[in-house]
């Protein structure tokens, strides 16, 4: 460790300065900072100081994501060769395929996203960091591994790049870097490529073209491609994707149940809740995120306030929508509704991208609100959010990502509120009564 | 009697504590006083080079208060007056003569005058018995202005801070008369209430029994025992009005001070911190010099803080002891660096972040070292500041903003005058984001001195 000190006090002058790499200081300083405590000393402020920094606690959101990426590693592959009609089939390491084929075939779509979204964004952080002289910022390690989770298995990694350099640029830096971002930069990324190129991440007609295929026979028509000598086979199975519960459930006809539609395409409450279910990759699983949610909350870097405040609020407003519409209650008959009306409460928590969202995203202490009630309301509000816009508005299946970004806008506003009542109280509390002249200040 | 629990708040734990009871130094050979730990008083020499003072005899006054006295510990002759930066006085040095007995004596009063005494008599003699300093007004800390009528007074008999000494080794056991006749004297100069707080389960032989105080107990960790968080919670100064504030041992000072007409410069300073060969408490005089308190340090580059880890002053090792400070830390001034620190468990190293293993175990290792561990960053607010924030109606991530925005009328209205410094300096250590709260409210006051 002596001799990892001596290294980096030998490069150091190259890079402070005039030294010739003194441009590049933030990848030094990065570097050094990544090996070796940082060993500057307090000279004002309290002399002491907590161990505690922005890279444990960056990196240890990193390690709570570590149930969501093994289990979107196992599931996209899982997917993969479920549509391919090769799960359990011969072949494979293992004779059949089977775990480790899913794990890997998972890794295949999984890292060229990561590792694009890491060296694209990482780029942008860096030169902002040689322009602004600042130290590298340890929040991209949070940002990178989310947004790519949040992408569908089949994304080009152009649009990849696209996303994450307007999460970056827009979303983070031109406010300033790391604590000053009004908006969560992962799902700004997201959001860019949600709205700029829709046909590749949701689109209506992607969904149908896989929805009309039945899976477990897309092998057979490929088979048939191959043989013709049309399309190359690479190519086709690029082009995979298959229609998520939510699209299946808002997509049926009005006044279907959304029990029945999901049943039909073979998925029950426990599927959704493991996460065996077509999706982004990270979002499928509600059982990893909740590991996810444990282990933040345990080490108290994620506001349990704010998961609270939106599980409640999905399930109130879910619950208004399916006992009082959606023939929840017993004896009463479903309206000839949009058939989300009917999906139960508790189906909102575990479809789709809720977990996902409320425990990674909309945590993320910065674009969220800060005083401990504003968070509960910004909770609240994303959750019914989330429902009114799966269940009530026509155009998107999924709300979480957009009631996140728009919670993330009015987290100031639910502060200000708590703030300004927190600051009468202490007027009151210290409001003069009846002051002797005398006692005036001079 | 009422009792306050705070719950919030952090004991930081470091080794290199005092114990046992204070011994007696031999008297030092020069003693200094430095006049800028007396916030609000711009000091005006009453003796020059070369002159003999007594002790008890002025050194120097308050330029805008001629009658605010401050004065020599010890019968000597002045030494030397130091200046720092733009000439402000840092050091008023008196060279002892231990020969000599002579001190300056005041008028004394009888037990049953002091319970009549009028505020004139008892704001005189305090002003010009040198103890006036003693007397510190919320909010801002300064020294009390004699003008004022305060809205209260409170009396501190607790000390929560880092291996500070508290009212049981600063306060001498047979010192309750002394003490109730401070508390006449205090009764004097406002028209409020005088309240003494005690932390729960304290029975301070000289603090219990008084009477014409309030009783108040404080439990719970650092900052529960500091005077300026105790006034938020027992009596909070009401719009323009001010609380004054004064430590218990130094309401035994006062009391001696009308009793026997004497000023009593006898202070206990506390050795403490890794740094010190044998960490101890000291009975000396005010003023005394750090090596005489600290006696031996072992090898090594060390820092020596005036006060405490959190809010103490660097000082150089030839200085010395301070008015209020009551504690000399000698903090080893070297930071070993770490491979890889950020994903090792770290079950020895002390953390209170729950992302160390140490944060559920409390670290075995109270060796604390004065780096850094971290760069600077934007605030990533996980709640750390809401742990030690125990002032009332507080949000301090909002205050911290509008400090580091320079936004005056936004920091008071988010309680700038109220929040203390030992909890800004709290916040500093926990900050993951490394910000200098403490720093930043200083900048506020500062600001907020100069334009009102």
């Amino acid at each position: 460790m002596k001799a990892l000190e001596n290294v980096f006090d030998k490069l150091r002058p190259n890079f402070e300065g005039d030294g010739k790499l003194a441009l590049f200081w933030p990848f030094f300083e990065g570097a050094e900072t990544f090996f070796l405590t940082p060993g500057e000393k307090t000279h004002q402020g309290a002399h002491v100081r907590d161990p505690m920094d922005l890279k444990r606690l960056m990196i240890f959101v990193d390690f709570a994501l570590v149930p969501c990426i093994l289990m979107a590693l196992w599931n996209t592959g899982y997917q993969a060769y479920l549509y391919e009609g090769l799960v359990g089939a011969d072949g494979g390491i293992l004779g059949k395929v089977g775990f480790l084929d899913y794990i890997l075939r998972g890794a295949w779509h999984f890292f060229p996203l990561y590792f694009v979204t890491f060296a694209v964004g990482g780029a942008w952080e860096g030169l902002f960091c040689v322009v602004r002289k600042h130290e590298i910022n340890e929040g991209f390690l949070v940002s990178s591994l989310l947004f790519p989770l949040t992408l569908p298995p089949t994304t080009p990694l152009w649009m990849v790049a696209l996303g994450i350099s307007f999460g970056i640029v827009i979303g983070k830096e031109v406010f300033g870097g790391v604590g000053m971002n009004i908006l969560n930069p992962a799902l700004t990324a997201r959001a860019f490529v949600f709205f700029a190129y829709p046909a590749s991440i949701s689109g209506a007609k992607i969904w149908d073209a896989a929805g009309s295929a039945t899976p477990g026979t897309a092998l057979t028509n490929l088979g048939a491609y191959a043989v013709n000598g049309d399309v190359p086979v690479n190519a086709l199975v690029d082009g995979y994707t298959g229609a998520t519960p939510l699209l299946a459930v808002s997509s049926g006809a009005d006044g279907a149940r959304a029990l029945d539609l999901l049943a039909a395409q073979g998925w029950s409450f426990s599927d959704l809740l493991f996460g065996f279910v077509p999706g982004s990759m990270g979002e499928t699983s509600a059982l990893a995120c909740l590991l996810g949610a444990v282990f933040l909350i345990a080490t108290g870097l994620a506001s349990w306030r704010t998961m609270l405040g939106g599980v409640v609020g999905l399930l109130t407003m879910a619950s208004v929508f399916y006992f009082l519409v959606g023939g929840g209650m017993p004896g009463v008959d479903a309206a000839d509704v949009n058939p989300l009306f009917t999906l139960p409460p508790w189906y909102h928590l575990v479809i789709g991208s809720f977990a996902f969202g409320i425990v990674f995203m909309a945590t993320d202490p910065v674009s969220s609100a800060i005083t401990p009630v504003g968070r509960l309301l910004y909770g609240f509000f994303i959750g019914v959010l989330v429902v009114l816009i799966r269940v009530v508005n026509p155009a998107y299946p999924e709300g979480v990502m957009l009631a996140i970004l728009f919670m993330n806008v009015f987290a100031p506003l639910l502060d200000w509120v708590v703030v300004r009542q927190t600051a009468n109280k202490r007027k009151k509390r210290l409001a003069p009564v009846g002051a002797p002249a005398a006692a005036a200040a001079k | 009697m009422s009792v306050h629990v705070l719950r919030r708040g952090l004991d930081v734990p470091i080794a290199g504590g005092a114990s046992g009871s204070p011994q007696q130094l031999p008297t030092p050979a020069t003693v200094s006083i430095d006049p800028r730990e007396l916030k609000g008083v711009i000091p005006r020499l009453a003796a020059r080079p070369g002159d003999r003072v007594l002790k008890g005899q002025p050194l120097f006054y308050n330029k805008r208060r001629p009658e605010m006295m401050f004065l020599s510990a010890v019968t000597g002759t002045v030494k030397s007056v130091e200046r720092g930066h733009r000439r402000v006085i840092t050091d008023v040095v008196v060279e002892v003569d231990a020969s000599s007995e002579e001190e300056a004596s005041f008028r004394t009063w009888s037990a049953s005058e002091l319970a009549a005494i009028s505020r004139d008599d008892a704001r005189n003699q305090l002003l010009a018995g040198g103890l006036w300093f003693t007397l510190r007004a919320r909010p801002l800390s300064r020294i009390a202005d004699p003008d004022h009528v305060p809205q209260g007074i409170l009396i501190c008999g607790t000390e929560t801070g880092p291996l500070q000494p508290g009212p049981d080794v600063t306060l001498a056991h047979d010192a309750k008369d002394a003490v109730q006749a401070g508390v006449h004297v205090l009764k004097a100069l406002t028209d409020g209430k005088v309240s003494l707080t005690l932390s729960k389960g304290s029975a301070h032989p000289a603090l219990v029994g008084l009477s014409g105080v309030e009783m108040h107990t404080f439990a719970g960790p650092h900052p529960s025992g500091d005077a300026t968080v105790q006034v938020n919670h027992v009596d909070p100064p009401k719009g323009e009005r001010r609380v004054w504030y004064v430590s218990a041992a130094d309401v035994a000072r006062i009391g001696r001070l009308f009793l026997e007409g004497r000023y009593d410069a006898e202070r206990v300073y506390a050795a403490v911190g890794v740094g010190c060969k044998q960490p101890r408490f000291v009975m000396t005089v005010i003023g005394a010099p750090v090596a005489d308190i600290v006696g031996g340090v072992k090898d090594g580059s060390m820092r020596w803080i005036r006060g405490s880890i959190l809010t103490g002053d660097t000082i150089d090792a030839g200085r010395y002891g301070g008015w209020f400070a009551s504690a000399v830390h000698v903090l080893p001034d070297e930071v070993p660096r770490k491979l890889l620190a950020w994903m090792l468990p770290a079950f020895g190293r002390y953390s209170v972040h729950r992302a160390y293993l140490s944060g559920w175990t409390g670290g075995k290792n109270k060796d604390l070292r004065p780096g850094l561990f971290g760069g600077h960053r934007g605030l990533v607010p996980v709640g750390q500041y809401r742990r030690v924030t125990v002032t009332p109606n507080i949000e301090p991530e909002f205050l911290m903003k509008a400090l580091a925005a320079g936004d005056l009328e936004e920091s008071i209205s988010m309680g700038m005058l109220e929040f203390s410094e030992e909890e800004a300096a709290l916040c500093t250590y926990i900050c993951p984001s490394k910000i200098e709260f403490d720093v930043l409210l200083q900048k506020g006051l500062d600001l907020y001195e100069k334009e009102t």
